[in-house]
C-alpha cells in the first residue's frame, strides 16, 4: 500500500460533494482508504486517526489522503471526479459573475425563497440575507448557534417574513420539496413542525391515505424551546390561516417547553382554520394517531397502514435512528437504548445519517445475540438514493447473528426510491417493516415484553 | 399579498445535493457560489452581521456617499489651505515613520525638504528626515489626498473640493505630470524647478481662473468622463479634457499672460483630473465617516510599505496589512524586480466606486492594465458583490448603464473573499527613479480581516 | 406523419419533472398505450387511450405555457416525432427511451380566499381590454351573446353563445376554446370565493354543455383543456390572475404575463376572465 497526502489551494466544495467523491474514490480496487475533504480541523483530525502525516493546513483548503495500490490511476480518478465538480461552477460563471452571497442572488430579483444548508457555523450571514431581502428562509443547516437562530426568528417576525429550521431539514413550499422532504400530493392540510423527521411521518401516512398538503412548514426543531419561544411556529400558523388551501393545520413537535406549549396554543385557539396537535410528550399522542385524527376531522376513512412483518422474538430494543422525532416517539412507546444519530455530535463536519448511514451501520453491526433494532429509514428528496442497496446486507448478516431488525420506513410511492421497492428489499434482508413509526416501536415492544 | 409562493424559485446556497433534488422537480433556482469567509473571520462576522446598528449604519453611510455632490471651489496653498506649519510634511497612506519608508516615499519626502528650503543638499535632507526633526502626518488626517508618495508641503497648492450636500471639504495636490516628478519619489534639479514654477504660475493662475467661472460641478464632469471611456484612476484623458474646456476660456480671461503656458502644460498630462477626482472622492467618503456600528469602508491608503484601510465605525483608526507589488506592464527596460510596493492615496477612487470599480467604463485600458476587455467587465461585476450600492449617477454605458459599484463593505469582503479590484501606477524601487509601469493590485486581506475583528470586538 | 418509427437500442434515459395533478389519475392506472400527437420547440404532447380527462398530456420545458394537463420537465425535452407510440400508466410516462416520473406534484386548481364583491368591483378596471394584445374575437357577436347570457344568469342564451363558440378560431387552442376556458374557471373560482351561487351553477352547466361533445368540435388538444377548464383547472397564468383579482397577489404584473402567452391565447384567455367576474358581479348584485 502507497500513501498520498496533499493540500490544495484555492479549491472549494461542499461537504455532501466531496464526501461523494470520498466515497466513489474508496470504491475503487485496491483503493484501502480515500479523504477528500476541506481541510477543517476535525477532518484533519479524522485523517491523522487513519494513520496520515498531516501537514499544516487551513480549512478554505482541500485536503487529500490516499492509501492504494496504485496511488496514480486513484490520483487520476480523483483528478475526474473533481473536474466534474468544478465544470459546474463553470457552467453558471459562463452567464456573468456568479452570485456569491444570498443578498446577491436575492438582488438579481427572480428568486421568491431561499434554502440555505452551507456549515452551520456561517449560516448566519445567507440567512440574514433573506430575511432582510424579505424572503421566506429555510435553514437545512444544523450546528447553527440558538442565539443566532433566535435573532434570525425575531427579525423576520418584525419584517413579516418567515424563517424555517434550522436542523429541521424539511419543507414543502408551493409544491417544491426542500431539504429532506417527500413527493406529496397538493392537498388541504398544513403542517407546521418543529420537527423534521415528525413532519414526514404525518405528511407520508396522509399521502398514503390519498390525502395532500398545502404547505409544510419545517420552523426549526428548537423553535418550541424556552429560547426560541415558538416564534416561527406562531408565525407558521397565522401564515397557513390566511392561506385559501389549508382548509386544517398539523401541528407537530418534540416534546415543547411546558410555557411555549401554553403560548402556541393559545395562537391556535384563535384561528380559524380547525388545529390538530400532535405535541409529543404531552397528552397529544404519536404521530400515527395525530394522523388518524386529521382524517377523522376530514371525513376521510383511517386505513390499515401498510407494514410487511415478521414475528420477533423476546429482546431489549436498540433503537437506531436517524430521526429525532421519529427517536423520541420511539422511546416513549417502548423501552430501550435509544441513540439519534441525526443529532449535531453526530453530524458536526460529516453527512446526515439519511444520506450517509456508515455510523448506524456500524452500530448495527455490533449488537447482541437477541437485541431487537429499532431503525428509521427515511425516503424522499436529499435523502440516500437508495437506502436498502446497504442496508439489506447489513440486515442479512444482523439477523444470521441473531439480532433482529425491525424498520419504520417513512415515505411515500412517488418518492424517487419508491416506498415499496424498498419496503419489499428490506422485508427480504429479514426486517419487519413498518410506515407507521408508532407501529414499529410497539411491534419492537411487543417483542420486548 | 402572501409570503408563500405558489410558483417557487429557489435561491440555493450550499450542498449541491440540495439543490439537485430541485432540478430534478422542476424548480428553477438561482445557485450561490458559495466560500466558507475569510480565515479568522467567522467569529467576527457573525457579531458584526448581528449588531442591530449595522444595517441602518450603513444605509446612513452609504447614502452619505451617494448622496455627496463634490464641486471645486478653489485652489490654495497648502500652508493656508491646511494650515500646514514649516517642518511638517504630509504623506500617502497610514502613518509612517521615515525608517520604514520605502525608497520613492523617501525620495519625495527628500524632495520636498529641498523645495521648501530646509536643506541645501540631498544628503543634508537625509540627516534632517532621519534624525527625526521633521513631522510626518498622513494626508488622510488633514482631509486631503495625494497620488504615489502623496508627499505635500506647505508652499504646495492644493485643489479645494467641498460637497455641496454635506458641506465637507477635502484637498488633492495638483498633478505634475508624467516621467521624473516627485510623487514617484524624484527630487532632481528638473523636479524642484517645476515644483516652483507650479507654486508660482499654475497655482494663482488656476486660482483665478476659478473665480471667474465659479465652482465647477465635478460630480457631473466624472460622470460624463465614465461615458467617455476613463475610469478615473488609471485613465483621466476624457475627464482631463472636460475640464479644460470648462477651464480654458476663464484662464484666458483671469491669466492672460501664463494661459497658454498652463493650458499647454494641463493639456500634456492626461492625468491632470486624477487630482481633483481623488479631491471629489475623499469627499464623498469623508460624508460617510463616524456612523457607529457601520461596516463601511471609508478609505483605503498605502504609504509604500503598508496599506491601510479605515472603517465608517471605527473613526481614524488604520488596519494595514503589508502593501503587495502590483502586477502589470512595465515601462521601456523595466521589471517586476525594480517595483516598488504599492504607494499612493489614489485608491479613494476604488474607495468611492471609481478606478478597478469602474474598469468596465474604460476598455481602451484593459491591455495597459494587463488583460483582455472581458477581464475589466468582469472585473467590475465582481465588486457588486462587495459593495451596498451601485452610483445613481457614475454609470457605465456597457452595463447597461448600471450604476457602478460603491461601498465596500468589509463584512461582505470577509464573506466572498473577494478583496477590491485596485487599478494602479508602479513606481520605481529606488528614490528618484519616477515611474516604471501601471497595473493591478491586490491589497492585502489582513488589513480587512483586521478591520472587521476590531468593529465585532472592540469598544 | 412517421409512424412506429424503428429505433436503434439505446440505453433508457429517466427524466422527472413536475406535474399537474390533474394528470395523476391518468398516470396512475394500469399502463395504456398512446402517441405523441404533436412536437413543437417547447412540448410534446401526447394523445393517451383512456376515457379519463385529461386524455392529453403535454410535456413541457421552462418556456412553456404550463398548461393544467402539463408535466414540467427538469431537463430539455425528449426528441421524438409526431406518431411516435409511447405508453402512459403505472406512475411513468414511456417515450421511446425516455421514462419520466414526476418528482412534483403541483395543483391547476388555484384556491382562492373569500371574498366581497367590493373587493371583485376594484379589478375590473385593471381587466379592462388592453391596447396591444387584442383578444382573437374581439366584436364577436356570440361573445357579446356570452357575456350578456352570462351576466343575466341565462343558461339558454349562454349555452347558444359557447355552442357557436366551440372551436372557433385558428391555431392547436382556438380562440373561442380559450374563451371559454378563462370563463369556466372564473364563474367556479370566483363565484365561490364570493359565494355567489348562480355563477357556479352557471360554472356547472355549461361546462357539461361544452364538454359534452368537445371531443368531435375542436381539436384533441383543445378539447382536454376545456374539460380541465370545466373542471375549474388552468394554467398558473390564469391561476396568478385569479389570485390577483382576490388580492393574494399583485393584479397587473400576472396579467401582463398572461397576455404575453401565445399569440392570441393569453388575451383569449384574459377576455373570458373578464365575463366570468363581470358575471359574478352581476349575479351578486341580483336579490
Amino acid at each position: 500500500m502507497n500513501s498520498l497526502v496533499k493540500v490544495v489551494q484555492g479549491v472549494y466544495h461542499d461537504s455532501v460533494s466531496l464526501m461523494r467523491v470520498s466515497q466513489a474514490l474508496s470504491a475503487l480496487q485496491g483503493v484501502e482508504v480515500a479523504v477528500v475533504a476541506m481541510a477543517t480541523p476535525l477532518n484533519l483530525d479524522l485523517a491523522r486517526d487513519l494513520g496520515f502525516e498531516i501537514p499544516p493546513a487551513e480549512p478554505s483548503e482541500l485536503l487529500v489522503a490516499l492509501r492504494a495500490e496504485d496511488v496514480t490511476a486513484a490520483t487520476g480518478e480523483l483528478e475526474r471526479l473533481l473536474g466534474e465538480l468544478s465544470s459546474r461552477s463553470v457552467a453558471t460563471e459562463s452567464a456573468g459573475f456568479p452570485p456569491r452571497t444570498t443578498r446577491s442572488a436575492a438582488r438579481l430579483g427572480e428568486g421568491n425563497l431561499v434554502l440555505v444548508s452551507v456549515p452551520g457555523e456561517h449560516a448566519f450571514g445567507e440567512a440574514l440575507d433573506a430575511v432582510e431581502a424579505g424572503l421566506p428562509v429555510m435553514i437545512f443547516s444544523d450546528n447553527v448557534p440558538v442565539e443566532q437562530e433566535v435573532l434570525l426568528k425575531r427579525l423576520a417576525e418584525e419584517r413579516g417574513g418567515l424563517v424555517m429550521g434550522p436542523d429541521c431539514g424539511t419543507a414543502v413550499i408551493g409544491g417544491a420539496g426542500l431539504g429532506f422532504a417527500n413527493v406529496l400530493r397538493p392537498g388541504p392540510v398544513g403542517v407546521v413542525a418543529a420537527s423534521g423527521t415528525g413532519a414526514q411521518q404525518v405528511t407520508s401516512l396522509l399521502d398514503l391515505a390519498g390525502v395532500g398538503v398545502s404547505q409544510v412548514l419545517g420552523v426549526g426543531s428548537r423553535d418550541l424551546s424556552e429560547q426560541v419561544g415558538g416564534v416561527s411556529a406562531m408565525r407558521a400558523l397565522r401564515l397557513l390561516d390566511e392561506d385559501p388551501a389549508t382548509e386544517l393545520i398539523v401541528l407537530i413537535s418534540k416534546p415543547p417547553a411546558p410555557e411555549v406549549a401554553g403560548a402556541v396554543r393559545e395562537v391556535v385557539d384563535k384561528l380559524r382554520t380547525p388545529v390538530v396537535t400532535a405535541l409529543l410528550g404531552t397528552s397529544d399522542g404519536d404521530l400515527t394517531s395525530a394522523t388518524a385524527q386529521v382524517l377523522d376531522r376530514l371525513g376521510r376513512p383511517v386505513p390499515d397502514w401498510l407494514s410487511w412483518s415478521r414475528p420477533v422474538a423476546k429482546g431489549s430494543v436498540r433503537g437506531l435512528y436517524s430521526g429525532g422525532t421519529l427517536c423520541t416517539e420511539a422511546s416513549l412507546i417502548t423501552p430501550g437504548g435509544f441513540v439519534d444519530y441525526g443529532d449535531d455530535v453526530f453530524t458536526r463536519g460529516r453527512a446526515h445519517p439519511m444520506i450517509d448511514a456508515t455510523l448506524r451501520l456500524e452500530a448495527l453491526a455490533k449488537l447482541e445475540p437477541g437485541e431487537v433494532a429499532l431503525m428509521d429509514v427515511v425516503l424522499g428528496h436529499g435523502a440516500d438514493p437508495d437506502p436498502a442497496l446497504r442496508l439489506a446486507p447489513a440486515i442479512e448478516a444482523a439477523t444470521r447473528g441473531d439480532v433482529q431488525v425491525v424498520i419504520a420506513l417513512v415515505g411515500t410511492e412517488g418518492d424517487p426510491q419508491g416506498l415499496r421497492r424498498q419496503a419489499e428489499a428490506l422485508h427480504q434482508a429479514g426486517a419487519s417493516v413498518f410506515t407507521s413509526n408508532a407501529q414499529a416501536a410497539r411491534h419492537a415492544a411487543g417483542s420486548a415484553r | 399579498m402572501t409570503l408563500l409562493p405558489a410558483d417557487p424559485h429557489v435561491i440555493t446556497v450550499g450542498a449541491d445535493l440540495l439543490g439537485e433534488a430541485l432540478d430534478a422537480q422542476a424548480v428553477p433556482r438561482t445557485p450561490v457560489e458559495w466560500r466558507p469567509p475569510l480565515r479568522g473571520t467567522a467569529a467576527a462576522l457573525a457579531r458584526v452581521l448581528a449588531d442591530p446598528r449595522r444595517s441602518a449604519a450603513n444605509e446612513l453611510a452609504v447614502g452619505r456617499l451617494l448622496s455627496a455632490r463634490p464641486q471645486l471651489v478653489g485652489v490654495r496653498p497648502a500652508a493656508d489651505a491646511l494650515g500646514l506649519e514649516r517642518g511638517t510634511f504630509l504623506h500617502a497612506g497610514p502613518p509612517i515613520t521615515w525608517e520604514r519608508a520605502s525608497g520613492p516615499m523617501r525620495g519625495a519626502l527628500i524632495g520636498a525638504v529641498l523645495l521648501e528650503d530646509m536643506a541645501a543638499t540631498e544628503e543634508e535632507a537625509r540627516r534632517l528626515l532621519a534624525g527625526g526633526r521633521v513631522r510626518l502626518d498622513p494626508c488622510h488626517h488633514h482631509g486631503a489626498v495625494g497620488p504615489m508618495a502623496g508627499v505635500v508641503s506647505p508652499s504646495m497648492w492644493m485643489f479645494e473640493v467641498r460637497d455641496a450636500e454635506h458641506g465637507g471639504t477635502a484637498y488633492c495636490s495638483l498633478n505634475e505630470g508624467l516621467g521624473k516628478v516627485l510623487r514617484y519619489g524624484a527630487y532632481g534639479p528638473e523636479v524642484l524647478e517645476r515644483l516652483r514654477w507650479m507654486g508660482s504660475v499654475l497655482g494663482p493662475s488656476l486660482r483665478d481662473a476659478l473665480r471667474v467661472t465659479g465652482p465647477i460641478d465635478l460630480r457631473g464632469l466624472i460622470a460624463q468622463a465614465l461615458q467617455m471611456g476613463d475610469e478615473l484612476h488609471n485613465r483621466n484623458r476624457a475627464a482631463t479634457s472636460l475640464f479644460l474646456r470648462e477651464l480654458a476660456p476663464a484662464l484666458v480671461e483671469a491669466a492672460p499672460a501664463h494661459a497658454a503656458q498652463v493650458l499647454r502644460f494641463a493639456g500634456g498630462n492626461d492625468h491632470f483630473f486624477l487630482n481633483p477626482a481623488m479631491a471629489a472622492a475623499k469627499v464623498s467618503t469623508d460624508a460617510a465617516r463616524g456612523v457607529p456600528g457601520s461596516s463601511l469602508v471609508v478609505a483605503m491608503a498605502r504609504n509604500g510599505t503598508d496599506f491601510g484601510v479605515q472603517l465608517s465605525g471605527l473613526g481614524d483608526r488604520w488596519f494595514t496589512g503589508p502593501a503587495g507589488v502590483p502586477d502589470g506592464l512595465y515601462l521601456g527596460a523595466y521589471g517586476p524586480a525594480d517595483a516598488n510596493p504599492d504607494i499612493g492615496d489614489s485608491t479613494i477612487t476604488e474607495t468611492s466606486g471609481l478606478g478597478g470599480f469602474a474598469m468596465a467604463a474604460a476598455p481602451a485600458i484593459v491591455k495597459f492594465v494587463g488583460g483582455e476587455v472581458g477581464d475589466a467587465i468582469t472585473a467590475t461585476r465582481s465588486m457588486y458583490e462587495i459593495t451596498l450600492a451601485e452610483h445613481p449617477a457614475y454609470q457605465i454605458p456597457g452595463l447597461g448603464f448600471r450604476g457602478t459599484p460603491v461601498g465596500i463593505d468589509v463584512a461582505l469582503v470577509a464573506r466572498t473573499g473577494l478583496l477590491p479590484v485596485v487599478n494602479t501606477g508602479i513606481a520605481g524601487r529606488v528614490a528618484g527613479t519616477g515611474q516604471v509601469g501601471a497595473g493591478l493590485v491586490s491589497p492585502p486581506a489582513e488589513a480587512f480581516i483586521a478591520a472587521l475583528n476590531a468593529l465585532a470586538f472592540d469598544k | 406523419m412517421t409512424l412506429g418509427t424503428q429505433r436503434r437500442v439505446h440505453p433508457l434515459t429517466h427524466l422527472t419533472g413536475a406535474a399537474s395533478s390533474a394528470v395523476r389519475p391518468v398516470l396512475e392506472s394500469a399502463r395504456a398505450p398512446a402517441r405523441v400527437l404533436a412536437a413543437v420547440s417547447m412540448g410534446v404532447y401526447l394523445e393517451v387511450r383512456t376515457e379519463l380527462e385529461p386524455s392529453v398530456i403535454a410535456l413541457i420545458t421552462g418556456e412553456a405555457t404550463r398548461l393544467p394537463n402539463s408535466v414540467l420537465l427538469a431537463g430539455e425535452l425528449p426528441h421524438v416525432s409526431v406518431g411516435d407510440e409511447a405508453a402512459v400508466g403505472d406512475g411513468v410516462i414511456e417515450l421511446g427511451r425516455y421514462r419520466v416520473k414526476a418528482r412534483r406534484w403541483w395543483d391547476p386548481s388555484p384556491a382562492l380566499p373569500s371574498v366581497d364583491l367590493v373587493r371583485l368591483a376594484q379589478a375590473t378596471s385593471a381587466l379592462s381590454p388592453q391596447t396591444t394584445r387584442r383578444p382573437g374575437l374581439e366584436g364577436n357577436a356570440a361573445i357579446t351573446l356570452l357575456a350578456s347570457g352570462c351576466a343575466a344568469g341565462s343558461l339558454l342564451r349562454a349555452v347558444t353563445a359557447a355552442e357557436q363558440l366551440v372551436g372557433l378560431g385558428p391555431g392547436l387552442t382556438p380562440s373561442g376554446d380559450d374563451v371559454l376556458a378563462g370563463l369556466l374557471v372564473a364563474l367556479r373560482h370566483l363565484g365561490s370565493a364570493a359565494k355567489v351561487e348562480r355563477a357556479v351553477w352557471l360554472a356547472d352547466w355549461l361546462a357539461a354543455a361544452v364538454t359534452f361533445d368537445a371531443g368531435t368540435r375542436t381539436t384533441p388538444i383543445s378539447a382536454t383543456l376545456l374539460h380541465c377548464a370545466a373542471r375549474g383547472e388552468a394554467s398558473p397564468e390564469v391561476s396568478a390572475v385569479l389570485r390577483g383579482i382576490t388580492g393574494q397577489q399583485a393584479l397587473e404584473p400576472a396579467l401582463r404575463r398572461l397576455l404575453q402567452l401565445g399569440h392570441t391565447s393569453g388575451a383569449d384567455l384574459a377576455q373570458g376572465v373578464r365575463i366570468g367576474l363581470d358575471s359574478v358581479l352581476a349575479l351578486g348584485a341580483r336579490p
